[in-house]
């Protein structure tokens, strides 16, 4: 896909497109592209659509606004992280957000898109003329722009103890701790998490109880390591949890598995956990 | 002589402030003096800046404070600096 974008950049004169705030590259400068490129939209740029963006600066702090920008679909590729990286690169350099790997796997892109969670490079741009909202992940603390404060997010992670413990050694020292493929089985559905914070920023239980609830994703983990064979604190790991906050707050709203854009269920794995609370 | 009845958000500006004095006092004093002076300022001049009813903002400071102060805290961060930048209209 970006080699197709090259090609074009390099064949073609770029489409003017029409809003108010945008960036002129010094390149194009003479006026035969000028005249070329007022040829060309009138019947290339049909295509338009219109982002309202979430802009909010901490530098100039007023009252956070929907920002508008149209983009000519043609030109740009079927994503919405495509469409922020072109509006980045060519008409407002000041919008931030975070993003890294293009390909739904780190996360980092989670925000609000006409109202549903998910990741911006996962999620296409939908086509016809209705204007797409994007918004950052909702009840979070804004840091600028689309950029939300995850730290909260990651300290109740931090605090279910992600990791192996165990009270024996292994059975062959300085070897694998082995397991069998129907155990291995159990952990999937819960190991394919990447803490994009989708879910547990859906979750109106987590909007009213941040500090308190856990929240789906860290309970999801909770529940891959107390699933785990190989992990010896199963008991003390649910007793951590049997809290009326940390745990019970879940009222099985089930908008966590609406929003996880790797199709996880963290519904089903709270309700184990609460099944194991039950019968343990 | 007191202030009239602080708002809770004034409060928590408040204790933030005295959290970073009592971190300085735990630094070398030649460090000491350079983190009391560079945390005045700040505050000073935000609170001049700063408009009384822009919570969202001040809500914004408030939590950079806390996470630069928890930095402070920390037995191997020995001082603090600041670089002013100006920026150039060129």
């Amino acid at each position: 896909m970006a080699f197709g974008l090259i090609g074009r950049v390099v064949g073609t004169k770029p489409s003017r497109l029409s809003t108010a705030a945008r960036l002129i590259p010094a390149r194009w400068t003479s006026t035969g592209s000028e005249a070329q490129s007022k040829a060309s939209s009138g019947g290339g740029g049909a295509n338009l659509k219109t982002f309202q963006i979430y802009r909010w600066n901490p530098d100039n702090p007023g009252k956070p606004e929907l920002q508008d920008y149209k983009i000519d679909l043609k030109d740009c590729g079927p994503m919405v992280l495509d469409a922020l990286i072109k509006i980045k690169n060519e008409m407002d350099p000041s919008l931030t957000f975070r993003r890294s790997c293009r390909e739904g796997i780190c996360g980092s892109c989670a925000m609000n898109i006409d109202g549903c969670n998910g990741l911006a490079c996962l999620t296409k741009i939908e086509s016809g003329s209705k204007e797409t909202t994007i918004t950052p992940l909702p009840h979070m603390f804004v840091i600028k722009d689309l950029v939300v404060d995850m730290t909260n997010f990651y300290n109740q992670y931090k605090s279910i103890e992600p990791w192996l413990k165990r009270k024996n050694p292994a059975s062959v020292p300085g070897k694998e701790i082995l397991q069998s493929k129907k155990d291995r089985a159990k952990l999937d559905g819960m190991y394919e998490c990447i803490l994009c914070a989708c879910c547990s920023t859906s979750c109106p239980s987590y909007w009213w109880n941040p500090e308190s609830y856990l929240g789906p994703a860290a309970l999801l983990h909770a529940n891959r390591w107390i699933s785990d064979s190989r992990d010896e604190y199963t008991k003390e790991r649910l007793e951590a949890i049997d809290d009326e906050f940390k745990l019970y707050r879940c009222h099985t709203i089930l908008n966590c598995a609406r929003a996880c854009p790797k199709g996880l269920n963290p519904g089903k794995q709270i309700t184990h956990i609460k099944q194991l609370q039950q019968s343990g | 002589m007191g202030a009239s009845k602080l708002s809770g958000m004034q409060k928590q500006v408040l204790s933030l402030y005295r959290g970073f004095l009592r971190a300085a006092r735990s630094k070398p004093i030649e460090d000491r003096k350079r983190i009391e002076m560079i945390v005045s300022t700040e505050f000073r001049h935000n609170s001049k800046e700063v408009d009384r009813k822009n919570f969202q903002y001040i809500e914004y400071l408030l939590r950079l404070g806390t996470k630069q102060l928890d930095q402070l805290k920390s037995p191997d961060i020995v001082s603090l600096s600041s670089v002013k930048v100006v920026a150039s209209k060129s």
